[in-house]
């Protein structure tokens, strides 16, 4: 019996060592998916979903905020090495209108490129004010605070405002900038 | 390791389309579900022309993301055939080949990847030759993957995949010597992620055995010695330590690792090995009663095991043909799952702890129980974001009535507004005035740009200038006193024409401005007035659309998520089934080593007797 059960046990490390060695090749991204036929109609039935999901989102946007009224305040960051955004009020025609506190997680993302649409609400055509004002920290890691303003004129259409922090070399100090898009 | 990211490549210099960095915004932070809403959004509303191939890169791979691969595929194909920048041709290469990979289209991949003939960026660089190592592998061309592996300058967070997967690939070339060279060096690594400790402890176990395997059973302990004791891969190093001391006939040494492994969970297949290993090695150290307790042991414990797993397998059974969505354990894993995330994240160590779900770990390592979990996962999280809108229609039908009602109040209101404002009466005002100021630049007239205060004094000049007695002979210091003031007026007016005109011009100008801004509204008011009404019926049209709609798709979802969870259960049920047949196999084979432990003790008790000497007691 012994003999016996030696082997069996020397077949199991066999046949752990086959699991261990013929299975795919390690990879920490997502595993190797087949087409199969019921996977197909999932893929068919989700893009169907995002789809209508997509047409939603145009439709409520268009409802609430429509294009004539319509206005949007963005928030980008350039390089970031003399400012550390906390948060960042938003006042239009001297009413708050949002004040946002950033994570580190959107601090990161706007660090790798990703602008952040701060504010979407409606505004009457004609002469309005904006001011931004930003708070983090600055160089030497000291309390930051720093306002923008901008008077815009808003037309018919859509207007969308940029809310830009970039690094100043020159000064070793950061720059706030307000941008009007088309 | 951080897996490839379609924003990687689709990451401009600099952003041109404020909606196309809205969305790396959302994907940076693997808000993948949004960032491919306000993308395909973004794209309806043409918000993102600036960016228009990296933005399609970016949606086939957010859609390769989201498991669309069909979607993926026909976006990089259509890339593919646009005159596109070479560095956007070579990502979108890159992509392709990556969702032919993830299909299983190993030789299609690589076909793909060989038409890269740049750099890629950074990210995608590094995951390329794993992708195509992988592939080679995949079709077992092992030495073309260890010649693509060997000696790859990699970023650190891929280079112990890398080694590994070489190693591998070494050791089934039967190259043992060289696939332990690079086993070792991951097996001997000093990991901060916890991940990447999982993967020292996978090499450290992979090469243990393959020393095992090649009878090299001194060189296996060591290395399985450093797999950590807790971790996943630690039931199976305890149990290769045993057999290399077993294979070393040291017995006694053999038991300290499978007795620390026979109390641990069952389900394990080493711990199942352990519970005949421990009784085989008394036996061999001739601790015969020992050996059969351990035998009767296992037994009892394989015993009350496959009882378990035949409730568990009944219960899974029975819930199916009740109808029930996919019984017991499909749903202790859906109910503890984190809807908000959007996707399916489940962690071992974040299981449920029940008696049900002990058997989620044997479940969870099959990857088409993932993949249909994923199914589940993700369609139970579009039927969320579904249910959400189809409450929102109701407050969208408020907004359009309310819309609607302050139209019909402030209508009459507005038109009369607008019938009151006269803007091309305004127009014919300027225009006169322009005319006026055109004929006195025209004639050089000073006076005609003169105040109110000088063309009084003016018009009483001339006055007197048309009085009789100024011509009287006795008038001559009036005359010269007229024709003084006459002419400091002339010059006054004349010194000043320039300036004069040249303000009249501006403020016509300021008034051009203000008619222009008055047209436009007056245009935009009439237009508002007039399409209002038909903007709020395209809405209320819009909105009594989508309900159906919605309506329609939660059902073909219930219907899906409802097969995906027919399929799980059937995936479980079988699993079970294949771990109970183990089970009831080791516990055939205990049943035989007792039987033989017994059957030696009663030849030995029946020989025994014949020795005895004439007179023994006994």
């Amino acid at each position: 019996m012994p003999t016996q059960h030696l082997k069996s046990c020397r077949l199991f490390v066999a046949m752990l060592i086959v699991g261990l060695l013929s299975s795919s090749p390690l990879q920490a991204d997502e595993p190797t998916v087949a087409a199969t036929g019921i996977d197909g109609e999932v893929q068919v039935l989700k893009d169907e979903v995002l789809d209508l999901n997509r047409e939603l989102f145009l439709l409520e946007e268009e409802l609430l905020f429509p294009a004539n009224t319509q206005v949007a305040v963005f928030v980008s960051m350039d390089v970031g090495d003399f400012f550390d955004l906390d948060s960042v009020q938003l006042r239009i025609d001297d009413k708050p209108v949002s004040n946002y506190l950033y994570t580190e997680r959107e601090v990161a993302a706007l660090l790798r490129g990703g602008v952040h649409r701060l504010y979407l609400g409606n505004l009457k055509t004609g002469e309005h004010e904006l001011t931004a004002v930003f708070t983090g920290q600055g160089p030497h890691t000291r309390d930051y605070r720093r306002g923008a303003t901008l008077k815009v004129e808003k037309g018919i259409g859509a207007k969308f405002v940029e809310l830009r922090i970039s690094d100043r070399e020159s000064k070793q100090q950061p720059e706030f900038l307000v941008k009007e898009w088309e | 390791m951080a897996p490839a990211r379609a924003g990687d490549v689709a990451a401009p210099a600099a952003i041109r389309d404020l909606y196309y960095g809205e969305t790396l915004f959302q994907f940076y932070q693997d808000k993948h579900f949004d960032a491919l809403t306000h993308l395909l959004a973004a794209r309806a509303e043409g918000r993102v022309s600036h960016h228009e191939a990296e933005s399609e890169l970016l949606l086939g791979g957010l859609y390769l993301h989201y498991g669309q691969h069909v979607r993926a595929e026909e976006i990089f194909n259509r890339l593919l055939t646009q005159d596109v920048a070479p560095p956007v041709r070579d990502r979108a290469w890159f992509y392709l080949g990556k969702v032919r990979y993830q299909r299983g289209l190993h030789a299609e991949a690589l076909a793909s990847f060989a038409r890269i003939s740049g750099a890629l960026p950074e990210t995608l660089e590094a995951e390329l030759p794993m992708l195509k190592a992988q592939s080679l592998m995949a079709l077992e061309r092992f030495n073309a993957a260890a010649v693509l592996l060997d000696g790859w300058e990699g970023p650190d967070g891929w280079l112990p995949y890398a080694r590994y997967n070489l190693g591998v690939a070494l050791v089934r070339l039967n190259r043992l010597e060289d696939g332990a060279r690079q086993l070792d060096r991951v097996g001997r690594s000093s990991p901060a992620s916890a991940e990447l400790l999982d993967l020292r402890d996978k090499a450290n176990l992979a090469l243990g055995y393959a020393y095992l395997q090649q009878a090299q059973d001194g060189l296996a302990r060591p290395v399985l010695e450093r797999v950590r004791l807790q971790g996943p891969f630690a039931n199976k190093a305890l149990l290769g330590v045993g057999w290399a001391d077993a294979a070393t006939r040291d017995f006694q040494g053999a038991l300290t690792p499978w007795l620390e492994l026979k109390d641990r969970d069952l389900l394990d297949s080493a711990v199942q090995e352990s519970l005949l290993a421990v009784p085989y090695a008394y036996a061999q150290l001739e601790a015969h009663g020992s050996a059969a307790e351990g035998y009767q042991s296992a037994l009892t414990a394989f015993d009350t095991e496959i009882s378990k797993l035949d409730g568990a397998i009944a219960r899974a059974a029975t819930s199916g043909q009740s109808g029930s969505q996919g019984g017991g354990l499909i749903n202790a894993l859906l109910n503890t799952d984190d809807t908000a995330i959007g996707r399916w994240y489940w962690e071992l160590d974040q299981l449920p702890d029940s008696n049900e779900a002990r058997y989620l770990y044997l479940l969870v390592a099959d990857h088409r129980f993932q993949e249909g979990l994923r199914n589940v996962r993700d369609l139970t999280a579009l039927s969320g974001h579904l249910q959400e809108w189809q409450d929102k229609l109701s407050a969208f039908d408020d907004i359009v009535a309310t819309q609607r009602g302050a139209y019909q109040q402030r209508e009459p209101r507005f038109t009369s507004g607008l019938n009151r404002a006269d803007v091309p009466g305004l127009q014919a005002r300027r225009d006169a005035l322009a005319a006026r100021l055109d004929a006195i630049e025209s004639t050089r007239n000073p006076a005609g740009l003169a105040s109110a205060e000088e063309l009084d004094r003016w018009q009483r000049l001339a006055a007197l200038s048309a009085d009789p007695g100024l011509a009287a002979p006795e008038a001559g210091d009036l005359r010269d006193r007229h024709r003084l003031l006459r002419g400091v007026l002339l010059w006054d007016l004349d010194r000043d024409y320039r300036y004069r005109l040249w303000v009249e011009r501006r403020n016509l100008r300021e008034i051009d401005a203000l008619l222009a801004r008055a047209t436009r509204g007056q245009a935009g008011a009439t237009a508002a007035r007039r399409d209002t009404p038909a903007e709020l019926d395209a809405f209320a049209a819009r909105i009594a659309d989508v309900g159906p709609r919605i309506a329609r798709l939660q059902q073909l979802i219930a219907r899906e998520s409802g097969q995906q969870e027919q399929r799980l259960q059937a995936l479980a049920i079988d699993t079970l089934r294949d771990q109970r047949d183990r089970l009831a196999t080791y516990r055939v084979q205990a049943q035989f080593a007792l039987a033989t432990i017994y059957d030696r003790a009663a030849t030995a008790a029946r020989v025994t007797p014949e020795r005895r000497q004439p007179g023994d007691s006994r």
